[in-house]
């Protein structure tokens, strides 16, 4: 028999990045006794080394957790553990939509930040119970008052029942636990009605392919049933369903209001889609649940291997990494400078990082990222509309009619003092200014629209340093527009750097082509003849530096105290060389390809 | 003493015996042998060599001399059959060394190993040199001396910290040739501060004019470590621009050997048969025993090691009289650093000094020396671009740098490592 719906709680945790909500998440796991002390790692639903040493929720994890109320009943707690980042915003709202109360978590060191509103914004989309915890108050610059206050000024939330807590010390838990048994409804589901159930996570499992965690609205779901995905319309059969207590549990079926996980020798995770809706292929649910949309990658950027030997190992890696997640894209690229590599999107560039970081890390690879760049849509003469997502690949410029490119909506946290250095530096990204509200005497929210290609460009590092780390940003997609685009072109001798080509406004390509070229003069080190550096809108060469030719390279003394260092000094000088490319004649280290991160 | 003008010639050719000896197992492999002194009057800020600054007196002769004396009776060991062709006195300053008790070092190594007609080399500071001086270091058994010229402009010798002058600087190589020394070599330095291109070639033949035998001309290089390197990194050390060193360098080659010297290694010039047989010995990749403080050795046993003795004195003396007392005591005590240079990297360092000297290498005779593949793909690959790009001369086995190509010999050799 599923489980009677009224004694389920489905919850979630949001939080803005590093508020506490995985360690949070431990504690309430090792009340409810479903972790033993002795089993406890850190952070124990953060799965991936990467995400417990970042402290942020990649996949979501979730958990079925059995607690003694103090009214006596045994109630079944599903934990869902939200992504935590802007990035995953889709997957994140796909795990609300499979809950029906969430914990607001806010640091009470740190306040309301963007992400706790946005993540609240969608909740409330949601129509969930929110929860609001104020957490970390063991901390002594916890100040719960002012925290509370922003909660209610800034997102609208009363905060008379928000609960204080420490995932440190595990105070306030069991009361968190109570406030989701009385304040969370219990899920409302037809368990007579035809099977529909929302997958919210899926990933991939050597043995039994991908595995989706779904949430039972309607009918049940049981082993052996033959099933029909909505959204990609394939079918398949059920060969095992489960729960994570956090350690996986068979079951037999689950019902209205369940949440757990089914393998059906579903080949990859791209067949199972966050978002979809599983029904039964004898008794179709005429409609599938709302909100299902295919995710797209926003930022794209060429991942090359240092040494070019390790390109099939770079394929298999990104294969495997693709394997868990669909969002992740990949396809064959060339460029003259760095040889063969990818093409990779992703859906932001905290995304890209991780990917990058588990390429690295996980597979071992030595690797050249080159800078990350949005998708544009040129408009040609001819009324063709191609998307570019390769700067390099932009269409001359005669045959342009003109360029769009993707806009959004960036809203900003940010404390009183630093108003000015944040809407400057918005100014200065090409940004709109679309409203300044004062949500409390010290807390201010900026919204401004603002080019994606100037967002992923260290926008997020250059408004920490403007707000001395204060300042937290969220950003939504709005739109294309267009504006005065061109292509700048970076070139070695004569010969394009085609892995530094970029898109910029017409009105800072002259200084932007003047920083490259100062940029790349400093990384491009000496050679045997003369370097020139050019930077060219079309044909147009707008800035030019010099390396000059190299004169010496010699060791002047090397005796028998010598040996040992000069060799080396030597060998040293041999790898650098060996991951040098090449330009034309001209040898490039792989730093200068990174260039365009590194202007100011 | 043997005829020292006949010696380095008789030398050379015992040493391109010895590349044949090598494969035969019953005539054991020479051994060079380096003896480090490591006072100074004072410490000059280019140099990165072990010394430490000290007045005369300060200096513990005697006791050193025994100390050194001790490490030799532990180190020689094993290897009392090996040939010794060439014995080095390196600093430091050892002419500030009591002669006498140099001396008594070099009648130590010389009642233990066959040495006749060995090179005798002793570096020289002309602050530290007269006429009395050299003829005991003569008399001592020495044949051969390296004096510290370093330059003859006031102000650079100045910037240089060097404690003597121009005339004083002319004058000890004067002495050394006229007591009879046999063999007399110059250190120079170039590329200091303005210095122009003509100055530092004028500079050279003057002291060549002296009628040496050798001359070591080098560019200033700056060594992390020392006082320019201090000064270089915050940027306030002037610094010849490199184009005008690179013109220093290939117009001292033209005037040198004009004037008949022999451009042997990238910074080292001889007069016909009087290249230094200890240095090349290190160039073609041979043993050398390091004796005192803070002296480096490479002697192969079963494996090729490298050490590095201790660079504090006070340690080496301490540790070497224990010895005296206690015969069990480790003699690895006094070793700062230590490594086992296996095949492949002894290949690279062949390649490394090989490469420097004017005749080059030959992979034959390095395979036939060393259990290793010399010319792998990568190596293969590297020296045929290397030559299409005039870098390297390639005939058969033997591997040579053209002389216009010195300049560039560093980026050449790593990509052959």
């Amino acid at each position: 028999m599923p489980t009677d719906s009224s004694r389920i709680r489905n919850f979630s945790i949001i939080a803005h990045v590093d508020h506490g909500k995985s360690t949070l998440a431990d504690r309430i796991l090792e009340l409810t006794g479903a972790l033993t002390a002795r089993e406890r790692v850190a952070q124990f639903l953060d799965k991936m080394e990467i995400e417990r040493e970042r402290g942020i929720t990649i996949k979501a994890q979730s958990v079925r957790l059995r607690y003694q109320a103090k009214d006596g009943q045994e109630y079944q707690l599903q934990l869902i553990d939200t992504p935590g980042h802007v990035d995953f915003s889709y997957e994140v709202s796909r795990s609300l939509s499979a809950c029906e109360g969430a914990l607001l978590v806010v640091d009470a060191t740190q306040g309301v930040q963007a992400q706790t509103v946005a993540n609240a914004y969608l909740a409330l989309e949601h129509d969930l119970e929110i929860v609001p915890v104020l957490n970390k108050i063991d901390l002594p610059s916890a100040d719960v008052n002012t925290a509370a206050e922003q909660i209610e000024e800034v997102v609208g939330l009363d905060c008379s029942g928000a609960i204080m807590a420490s995932g440190k010390t595990g105070e306030g838990v069991d009361e968190i636990l109570e406030a989701v048994v009385k304040h969370v409804p219990p899920p409302v589901g037809d368990p007579d009605a035809k099977l529909r159930a929302l997958i919210f996570d899926s990933w991939y499992d050597n043995y039994r392919g991908a595995v989706a965690m779904v949430r039972v609205r309607d009918g049940t779901i049981r082993k052996g049933d033959k099933v029909k995905f909505m959204a990609t319309g394939r079918t398949y059969e059920i060969t095992e369903i489960g729960c994570f207590g956090p350690h996986p549990v068979s079951l037999k079926e689950m019902g209205p209001g369940e949440v757990g996980f089914f393998a059906a020798n579903i080949k990859s995770v791209e067949d199972a889609k966050t978002g979809d809706t599983v029904t039964l292929m004898s008794a179709p649910a005429p409609e599938a649940l709302p909100g299902f949309r295919e995710v797209k990658p926003m930022v794209f950027a060429g991942i090359f291997p240092s040494d070019s030997a390790d390109y099939e190992a770079l394929r298999d890696a990104l294969s495997k990494l693709h394997l868990n997640d669909s969002s992740f894209q990949f396809e064959p690229d060339t460029s003259e400078a760095l040889g063969f590599g990818f093409r990779c999107g992703f859906l932001g560039l905290l995304h890209m990082e991780i990917i990058q970081e588990r390429l690295e890390r996980e597979y071992g690879l030595d690797l050249v990222t080159t800078a990350p760049s949005v998708v544009y849509r040129a408009h040609t003469k001819e009324g063709e509309v191609i998307d570019v997502d390769n700067p390099s690949k932009m269409p001359p410029v005669g045959d342009l009619e003109h360029i769009d490119e993707p806009i959004m909506k960036v809203t900003i946290h940010v404390p009183t003092e630093f108003v000015g250095a944040t809407v400057a530096l918005c100014e200065e990204r090409r940004g709109t200014q679309v409203g300044i509200q004062y949500a409390t005497k010290a807390h201010v929210v900026i919204v401004y629209e603002m080019p994606l290609a100037e967002v992923i460009l260290d926008f997020h590092d250059k408004l920490k340093s403007a707000s001395r780390g204060y300042a937290s940003m969220d950003y939504e997609l709005v739109g294309y527009r267009t504006d005065n685009l061109v292509k700048l072109d970076m070139l070695l001798n004569g010969e394009p750097m085609d892995a530094l080509s970029v898109i910029v406004h017409r009105d800072t390509s002259y200084h932007r082509g003047r920083a490259l070229a100062a940029k790349l003069k400093e990384l491009v080190p000496r050679q045997a003849y003369e370097v020139a550096i050019q930077a060219a809108i079309g044909s147009k060469i707008i800035s030019r530096e010099t390396v000059r030719a190299l004169r010496k390279d010699v060791t002047a003394k090397c005796y028998g105290g010598d040996i040992t260092r000069k060799r080396k000094l030597l060998e040293k000088q041999k790898e650098g060389k060996k991951r040098m490319k090449q330009v034309g004649k001209v040898e490039v280290p792989q730093d200068a390809f990174l260039a365009i991160l590194k202007i100011d | 003493m043997s005829n020292p003008t006949a010696e380095p010639k008789k030398v050379q050719t015992s040493d391109k015996r010895t590349a044949h000896e090598s494969s035969d197992t019953c005539t054991p492999e020479p051994l060079g042998i380096y003896v480090h002194f490591p006072w100074c009057l004072n410490k000059c800020p280019y140099c990165d060599f072990l010394s430490v600054a000290a007045e005369r007196p300060e200096i513990p002769h005697a006791a050193y001399a025994t100390a050194v004396i001790r490490e030799l009776d532990r180190r020689a060991r094993g290897l009392t059959d090996r040939p010794v062709r060439s014995i080095f006195f390196g600093g430091g300053t050892p002419s500030l060394w009591e002669p006498d008790e140099l001396g008594r070092v070099l009648e130590a190594i010389e009642a233990r190993f066959e040495s006749d007609g060995a090179e005798v080399t002793v570096e020289c500071n002309p602050s530290s040199f007269d006429r009395a001086r050299a003829t005991s270091l003569r008399a001592a058994g020495v044949n051969r001396v390296s004096i510290g010229v370093q330059g003859l402009d006031e102000e650079r010798l100045r910037f240089l910290g060097r404690l003597h002058d121009g005339p004083r600087a002319l004058a000890s190589v004067r002495t050394a040739i006229d007591v009879g020394l046999p063999r007399v070599n110059a250190d120079l330095i170039f590329g200091v501060a303005a210095q122009p291109p003509e100055q530092a070639i004028d500079e050279a033949e003057r002291v060549a004019a002296l009628g040496l035998t050798h001359l070591s001309v080098y560019a200033l290089t700056i060594e992390p470590g020392t006082s320019f390197g201090a000064l270089a990194k915050k940027g306030r050390l002037p610094l010849l621009d490199e184009s005008h060193v690179a013109e220093s360098f290939v117009g001292l080659d033209e005037r040198l050997t004009s004037l008949g010297f022999e451009h042997y290694e990238i910074s080292n010039y001889a007069r016909r048969g009087e290249v230094a047989v200890h240095n090349v010995s290190y160039w073609r990749g041979r043993d050398y025993l390091g004796l005192g403080c803070g002296a480096w050795g490479t002697v192969t046993r079963e494996r090729r090691f490298r050490y590095r003795n201790t660079p504090s004195p006070e340690r080496y003396l301490a540790l070497t009289d224990e010895w005296a007392t206690a015969p069990d005591i480790d003699s690895e005590e006094i070793v700062a650093h230590g490594e086992h240079i296996d095949d492949e990297t002894a290949l690279s360092e062949r390649i490394m000094l090989g490469l420097r000297l004017a005749e080059g290498i030959d992979f034959e005779e390095i395979t036939r020396d060393l259990d290793v593949v010399a010319w792998t793909r990568a190596r293969l690959d590297a020296a045929e671009a290397l030559a299409e790009r005039g870098r390297l001369l390639c005939d058969g086995n033997r591997l040579r740098l053209p002389k216009h190509a010195w300049l560039f010999a560093d980026g050449t050799i790593s990509e052959l490592m």
